[in-house]
């Protein structure tokens, strides 16, 4: 007991003002006003996650099939090539080194930087940067591997003015 | 109160609830009426999202919200009819059942305490909730709900000595 117990005692006797009687029939007719509320007399019980397995077993189905495809993607290339080297004049044994495939130049940027007179020369010269992003490309044929390197580059060009 | 965690009819749990809900609105409100219509409000908006009775914490930080949403949205009707009415002596409805003077000095003490003090009060003594489901409502920390409640006591005794 603490020294509050006669005070909580006397608290305790003071009843609240019972809410006038249609409070409840108030209350009753906004809850059947949403058309979504489940039976008045039920209690709803609080959504929580809860697992759904059907779901949860089409995802990885869908998952094991995604893998699966990737799978026979990558085993794609090892057939092609072989077909492909008996039709080719290339060499029928394919060897397991990668070979240059090719190589992409794209300039992004390019700016004027006007006329300028390179090692005293006496003849101007319009100076043009441009930037460019060049991509190599390798590939082993047995493999169907790629491999790219991709890197910038900035490119200074002297182009010779006519005075005429 | 006690049957209130799994009692499935919203009626028979409403009821239980009602008088200590209203009394609880009546702190932010001007009648009885208006916390009625908090109540109604509160109870609705926590029944259509599903929340778990049992869950009184949250029930009440509902009653609390929707009470200071009220006070903000009739702040203008309140001075208007502050203005209109300013000689008129104001109808005050009681929020408890007085039986006898020592109560009505007791509600008139109520009354004087500050708004954080008598809300704990309120919701302990005329709720039952547990300061760990005070501190949920209020967001406050247990040991600050179990202080407020102290202080209002010790308020109480202080204001009533003569009476009791």
């Amino acid at each position: 007991m603490n020294d509050f117990s006669e005070l909580e005692d006397q608290l305790g006797k003071l009843r609240p003002a019972q809410p006038s009687p249609d409070l409840t029939a108030r209350i009753e007719r906004a809850l059947a006003a949403e058309s979504s509320t489940p039976t008045a007399a039920v209690l709803p019980r609080e959504r929580r996650f809860h697992l759904n397995w059907f779901s949860l077993g089409l995802g990885l189905a869908a998952a094991a099939a995604l893998v699966l495809f990737a799978f026979l993607r990558l085993q794609q290339p090892l057939k092609k090539t072989s077909n492909v080297a008996s039709t080719s004049p290339a060499p029928t044994t394919l060897t397991d080194q990668f070979v240059a495939a090719g190589l992409t130049q794209v300039v992004y940027h390019t700016r004027d930087e006007g006329l300028h007179f390179p090692n005293s020369s006496e003849q101007p010269m319009r100076r043009v940067r441009s930037q460019t992003r060049e991509t190599f490309q390798w590939r082993n044929p047995k493999t169907g591997a790629t491999l790219r390197i991709s890197y910038p580059k900035e490119n200074v060009s002297l182009i010779p003015v006519s005075g005429q | 109160m006690q049957n209130v965690a799994t009692d499935e009819n919203w009626k028979t749990c409403f009821s239980q609830l009602a008088p200590g809900l209203v009394l609880f609105a009546r702190q932010w409100t001007r009648s009885a009426a208006d916390a009625e219509d908090v109540v109604q409000e509160a109870f609705v908006k926590f029944w259509r999202r599903h929340h778990d009775i049992s869950n009184r914490g949250l029930l009440y930080a509902t009653v609390r919200s929707i009470a200071l949403d009220f006070i903000r949205r009739d702040s203008r009707r309140a001075r208007r009819e502050a203005t209109a009415l300013s000689d008129v002596e104001p109808i005050v409805q009681p929020a408890f059942d007085i039986e006898d003077d020592s109560q009505r000095a007791l509600v008139a003490a109520l009354d004087l305490l500050p708004q954080e003090q008598r809300e704990v009060l309120v919701m302990k003594i005329w709720n039952e909730l547990t300061f760990t489901e005070i501190a949920s409502a209020l967001e406050i920390s247990q040991n600050t709900a179990a202080s407020r409640y102290r202080y209002a006591l010790a308020a109480l005794k202080k204001n009533l000595s003569p009476a009791l």
